[in-house]
């Protein structure tokens, strides 16, 4: 069963091509990787899959669904779920604020004006099933902007896969951490179901290959390469990309 | 260890403490301008008034952070409505009249609102501007809307409770709208904690994660802007109520910038914040005007500054910062 269908994405700002002609799909329970240089069209892609802007041309599918032109709050009743590359929780609301809103989104309750959030006591509770393993549940009343940069992190993914999403869309997860609390990230991710797809971008190899079943590279807003690690790994156009071997300057020693 | 246990210990009692403001500015409002002089009364009302105002006008300015500049459309279009059914139709019964007030307001805020959240920032502000100035030279040019030979409607009695035997005086006249604002604050206090509420400080923080979790922000924020609107429409009735006289001025932006100014000084996205800011501004437009009345533009221009520069966050952050540090010192001696 297919997951995510992406055929012929494109997306133009001005005379930039930041993406053109993109087609790939994810099976269900899948973990696909995405990686390329700055500025290869991955956090373009992600905003396309998840509503954040509409494609020039080129069409979406989430489960069979064509959804190309749907907006990014009917996305995540679908089932999708985002994280995004720069810290996007709200600074100036408390922790807890921040979990009960994540999870207010899908629930009808959002629209709820005369009750307070705290009386939903089964939210709290998951609320604090949620803030517990990430050690933030004693600190639930802080302000997210006095939290450090690693428990943000955090506490972004921990909301994220909070909402039992179908497709989990990761965009640099690991950013800005250091190896130990990045490997934390790693392992949490790894222990997410397969019910759950995973798409993940990330600049951090480790992440990549420690989690990812496939790998698909862009460059210049175009897939470059799509296959398992290994052939990611052997494929001389990556090596190209990341080495930055140009194919007639071969005086380089390559090693 | 211990700390924790008495934190434990203080959660209760600091619950009354955290609760005590509240009970404080209550017992404020119902016992001060009873024992306060006669002529002073009417500025608590116009206070009170005031207050609501701002109170309503903070939902989209401090929790969903738009900036609207056009606000006494709503104020007015409830103020004109209750005002003309009075001088066109001889109805003046508070039921028929305070309804329909927020009802046209309300209405008015609908068909505002869907074109101003068109835009974003600062061409938001604009656009409410500019409808607000609309809806001002309306009332300025539409002679319906004044008594024959003046601009406005003047003359306008106090509203019909429908009490047999019962007359206003201004304290009665206070209460009562001392009344409307408590359940007013009420419903702005419900909708504060609540997930709508929420989910608007979400959207001022963040519009496009808050969507990306399954909310229709532009939902969101017509919604509080229809809600903000009918608020202003209440605060509008009350006023022509309170001042039996409206003229196209308490339409147009000099209206419009009392509750941003208020919300400004007192500290936007607090329940108090407002209300301290209507207090502070109406009263020290009565004492200007009691020495000089001319300079008062020149002094709100003052205290405006004065706040941005120095009471950044407005003045309930500083009083909430010494009321913390008390609550602290109240808990230490106890630990």
């Amino acid at each position: 069963m297919e997951a995510l269908r992406v055929e012929g994405l494109s997306k133009d700002f001005g005379g930039v091509h930041a993406l053109s002609d993109v087609s790939f799909s994810v099976e269900r329970g899948e973990r696909l990787a995405i990686i390329g240089p700055n500025g290869a069209g991955k956090t373009t892609l992600f905003n396309l899959i998840n509503g954040q802007m509409l494609p020039t041309s080129g069409k979406v599918f989430f489960w069979g669904q064509d959804i190309t032109h749907m907006h990014a709050y009917s996305r995540a009743h679908l089932g999708q779920a985002r994280s995004f590359q720069l810290i996007s929780l709200y600074l100036n609301l408390s922790v807890l604020d921040n979990t009960l809103i994540t999870l207010h989104g899908i629930k009808r309750s959002r629209f709820q004006m005369l009750r307070p959030t705290t009386a939903y006591t089964d939210l709290l509770a998951k609320a604090r099933e949620i803030l517990s393993p990430i050690d933030l549940w004693e600190r639930r009343d802080e302000l997210v902007r006095n939290l450090s940069y690693g428990e943000q992190r955090r506490l972004e993914i921990a909301l994220t896969v909070a909402l039992e999403p179908k497709l989990l869309l990761l965009d640099e997860p690991s950013g800005g951490l250091t190896s130990a609390e990045s490997s934390e990230i790693t392992d949490s991710i790894c222990k997410l179901g397969r019910d759950i797809t995973v798409l993940l971008v990330a600049h951090d190899m480790d992440l990549v290959f420690g989690i990812a079943d496939r790998i698909m590279v862009l460059h210049y807003g175009k897939v470059v390469a799509n296959g398992t690690p290994e052939e990611i790994r052997a494929d001389p156009r990556v090596k190209e990309i990341y080495m930055g071997i140009e194919e007639n300057a071969g005086n380089t020693t390559a090693t | 260890m211990t700390t924790t246990k008495i934190r434990e210990a203080l959660r209760q009692p600091r619950q009354l403490i955290l609760f005590a403001p509240y009970l404080a500015g209550i017992l404020v409002l119902v016992i001060l301008p009873a024992v306060s002089p006669a002529y002073v009364l009417g500025t608590w009302t116009k206070f009170v008034i005031f207050a609501l105002f701002a109170l309503g006008y903070d939902l989209i300015y401090g929790h969903t952070g738009l900036l609207s500049l056009g606000h006494a459309a709503y104020f007015g279009a409830g103020g004109y409505t209750v005002a003309a059914l009075m001088l066109h139709y001889n109805m003046d019964s508070l039921w028929v009249g305070l309804p329909l007030g927020i009802l046209i307001a309300a209405l008015v805020a609908t068909i505002f609102g869907f074109m101003a959240l068109r835009v974003s920032g600062m061409y938001f502000l604009l656009v409410t501007f500019a409808l607000g100035e609309l809806l001002y030279s309306v009332t300025w040019n539409w002679k319906w809307l004044s008594t024959p030979g003046m601009q406005g409607i003047s003359g306008l009695p106090r509203p019909d409770l429908g009490i047999p035997g019962f007359t206003w005086n201004t304290l009665s006249f206070y209460y009562f709208v001392l009344v409307v604002f408590l359940i007013c604050f009420f419903l702005v206090h419900r909708i504060m904690y609540s997930p709508f509420g929420h989910a608007l400080r979400g959207i001022r923080e963040n519009e496009s994660r808050t969507q990306s979790w399954g909310y229709n922000t532009w939902l969101y924020k017509y919604t509080a802007f229809i809600i903000t609107g009918a608020f202003a429409g209440v605060a509008g009735v009350l006023f022509v109520y309170y001042n039996r006289f409206i003229s196209p001025t308490h339409v147009g932006v000099a209206t419009s910038f009392l509750p941003m100014i208020m919300v400004i000084i007192g500290g936007s996205g607090t329940l108090l914040g407002p209300i301290i800011g209507a207090f502070v501004i109406v009263f020290v437009e009565y004492f200007a005007s009691l020495f000089t009345p001319e300079r008062w533009p020149l002094i709100l221009g003052a205290i405006f500054v004065a706040a941005i520069m120095y009471a950044r966050g407005g003045i309930n952050i500083h009083l909430s910062r010494l009321w913390q540090r008390l609550i602290n010192r109240y808990g230490s001696t106890k630990g």
